[in-house]
């Protein structure tokens, strides 16, 4: 495995980028593939992301980001791409709401 | 401990609620475990709610009859189940359908075969229940919800005097969804195989019991649920979700409560080998973990290696991993390996196991590795290995299919006459005196008392005499091109003479070949592994390959539609004697009636 593009315990907001990095590198372990045939606008389930693995990474997120999202997430923002977006939005708003 | 202490699981329970009293029965974890205080489920407080539950369902005359359960993971699930057999109903346990995304209709087919006469189910989810049997037209189904206080009159809770012979649950098994069959337990069943699954486990009354299983499950019930009541001990259990999102968690429960005995299916063996980092891991202690079943799917060769090698250093011992068979068919247990002594894994010769000889390896040929999944203990059961097609007693060391008998095995599925006959009361020739035997549908051998599972009997293909197993032609291909993805392998029939056909899944854009090519390339490689012709390979979309919820290909039902013609292909070579077939088969489907929306 690569290492992830973000540290996520370090000081600095995560970007789109440096999420689509680090999904991109959680999604090849779940799905045992190399990182970098993992596409961005490609949706997750033509990798054959399946609920087991949307569920890994719910937990992954939560893990590195603090951040509870429910399972369905994965399907709502089908690519590497939307669901960076979504995070980002996400993280903005809880660190919004945390001040 | 015998089982002959006691008449049925109901007695069971009250005689353990009188011995542990205030002793914990259950602690539960609903979310994480580092850190988290469990709720707790003393014997006691088991025994007052099961008493209420079950009075309200003796008030309503359900004694005798089948009563759903609707549950999340938790305590409120084992209060209910236990209350069921404290009435002298018939529990029957299914996966709350809102949990996983799935349509309450999947469980409108169990109620409608069971003849369920009441559901019970959480306050939150009893509107959603409600207006479900409602849609249904289920007008004499009651709803009851078990967690707002008492629901009926504990004191006026009458014991129905049970016997081994009364039934205490239907197990519908996962892999059911078109045609729902529950499986008959009776307390004589479950008590008979709880004291199985303690022999061979090592399990006694001073174990820490639990894991992550679901509930309605036939592994999570027996082996979590039931077993630590059966041996009066706690059992500590955590939400499958909680699992699946952080899979340390299992090993964290292991740890911080000195669990001595857990189990899962292989697959989550393997997500813990995947998912868990040295970070997680830091601290953990699993030299607790006496027995870590692996059951309920294959048991693979490369997860036992990964796994005991991955968590050794945090004192998972070899001899900790502990492959075992069973099947809601026998209650649960079947085998499982002698205690104290690490996996036994055995290479044979691939050619031999394809004619269904266990022998070899020879240098230079190939060879599979086969998991040994234990003995069967002679007061539990009898396992043969038979010829499911003359019926007569395998040689040792010939592949057959396994049967077995004993106290724990089940009488048969609900309502389902002739389908028990041939199931559950086959006969052996030329030792018919010896009585019926289940026969499993499983293929595999015996070898110094040692079960090895080499597959399943409906899904084997048979070509040319050679007994080939999807599931190693599936490998085969997906290790021929990253771009390919999963596999269903089967065979179809046109008329005496038996084809191989391949249907994989494949991201085209990726294959770095035309799919012609990588076609070919694919009938060259199996057809000189496993010396069969492949005639027939059908490339398709992702998502195509159809898998139930938990994860197994339905080999079944992929041969059902390509038969229909409803697999749709990127690119596809046929035999001309098989695309008569679909031809036909597409034209019947849709004289039938609409036909099926088509996959791919």
């Amino acid at each position: 495995m690569s290492v992830p593009a973000t540290d996520p315990t370090a000081n600095t907001e995560p970007t789109a980028e440096s999420l689509s990095s680090w999904l991109a590198d959680r999604i090849a372990l779940y799905l045992q593939r190399s990182p970098s045939e993992i596409q961005p606008t490609v949706p997750l389930a033509e990798y054959g992301l399946d609920s087991v693995a949307a569920l890994s990474l719910c937990g992954d997120i939560e893990e590195d980001f603090d951040l509870v999202l429910e399972p369905t997430v994965a399907w709502d923002y089908p690519t590497i791409e939307a669901l960076a977006g979504h995070l980002v939005e996400e993280l903005q708003s809880m660190e919004g709401g945390s001040r | 401990m015998t089982v002959a202490e006691f008449g049925s699981f109901a007695e069971l329970v009250l005689t353990r609620s009188d011995e542990r009293g205030d002793g914990d029965a259950f602690l539960f974890l609903a979310d994480g475990v580092k850190g988290k205080e469990p709720e707790r489920l003393s014997y006691l407080g088991l025994d007052r709610t099961a008493r209420d539950i079950a009075s309200w369902l003796q008030e309503r005359g359900l004694a005798g009859r089948q009563v759903l359960l609707l549950f999340p993971s938790g305590l409120d699930f084992v209060k209910a189940f236990v209350g069921c057999l404290y009435a002298g109903a018939v529990a029957v346990p299914a996966p709350l359908p809102s949990e996983q995304g799935q349509h309450f209709r999947r469980v409108s087919g169990i109620v409608r075969d069971a003849r369920v006469g009441a559901v019970l189910t959480l306050a939150e989810h009893a509107p959603e229940v409600e207006a479900w049997l409602k849609a249904e037209g289920f007008s004499d189904v009651a709803c009851l919800a078990t967690d707002q206080g008492a629901v009926g009159d504990a004191d006026a809770w009458r014991d129905p005097g049970l016997s081994p012979k009364d039934l205490a649950f239907l197990q519908y098994t996962s892999g059911s969804t078109s045609e729902p069959k529950g499986v008959m337990v009776t307390h004589g069943n479950l008590l008979a195989n709880e004291a199985a699954i303690a022999r061979s486990t090592g399990n006694t009354s001073e174990s820490m019991v639990g894991g992550w299983l679901p509930f309605y499950h036939d592994m999570g019930l027996m082996g979590h649920v039931l077993q630590p009541l059966w041996l009066g001990t706690t059992g500590v259990l955590i939400p499958p979700v909680s699992f699946l999102r952080r899979p340390v968690r299992w090993l964290e429960l292991v740890s911080e409560y000195g669990v001595n005995a857990s189990a899962g299916p292989n697959f989550s063996f393997d997500l813990c080998v995947r998912r868990i980092t040295d970070a997680q891991l830091e601290g953990l202690d699993l030299s607790s973990w006496r027995t870590a079943c692996n059951g309920a799917e294959p048991v693979r060769a490369e997860t036992v290696k990964a796994f005991t090698e991955r968590f050794g250093p945090y004192g998972f011992r070899p001899e900790a991993m502990f492959p075992c068979y069973g099947m809601a068919e026998t209650t649960l247990l079947v085998t499982g390996i002698p205690r104290n002594r690490a996996a036994l894994l055995r290479e044979v010769d691939a050619a031999g196991l394809e004619r269904g000889v266990v022998e070899g390896p020879y240098l230079g040929a190939l060879r599979r590795t086969l998991v040994s999944s234990g003995v069967a203990r002679a007061e539990d059961f009898e396992v043969r290995i038979v010829d499911p097609e003359t019926l007569v007693e395998c040689a040792e060391g010939k592949v057959g299919e396994i049967w077995v008998r004993g106290a724990s095995v089940s009488s048969g599925y609900w309502e389902r006459p002739e389908v028990n006959a041939e199931i559950f009361g086959a006969r052996i020739v030329d030792q018919e005196d010896l009585g019926t035997w289940l026969r499993t549908g499983d293929m595999g051998v015996l070898g110094d008392g040692e079960l090895f599972v080499t597959g399943r009997l409906k899904e084997m293909v048979l070509i040319n005499g050679r007994n080939i197993y999807p599931y190693d032609v599936e490998s085969a291909v997906r290790a021929l091109n990253p771009a390919i993805g999963t596999g269903a392998v089967f065979a179809v029939d046109t008329g005496g003479q038996e084809h191989l056909v391949v249907i994989h899944e494949i991201r085209a854009a990726a294959a770095g070949a035309d799919l012609k090519t990588v076609t070919a390339e694919v009938q060259q490689h199996v057809g000189r592994e496993f010396a069969v012709p492949v005639g027939n390979v059908l490339f398709v979309r992702p998502g195509t390959v159809r898998k139930t919820t938990s994860g197994k290909t339905q080999r079944t039902l992929m041969r059902k539609l390509f038969l229909e013609g409803a697999v749709g292909a990127l690119h596809s070579v046929l035999d001309p004697a098989v695309a008569a077939l679909v031809e036909a088969g597409a034209q019947a489907a849709q004289a039938d009636g609409p036909a099926p929306a088509e996959v791919g």
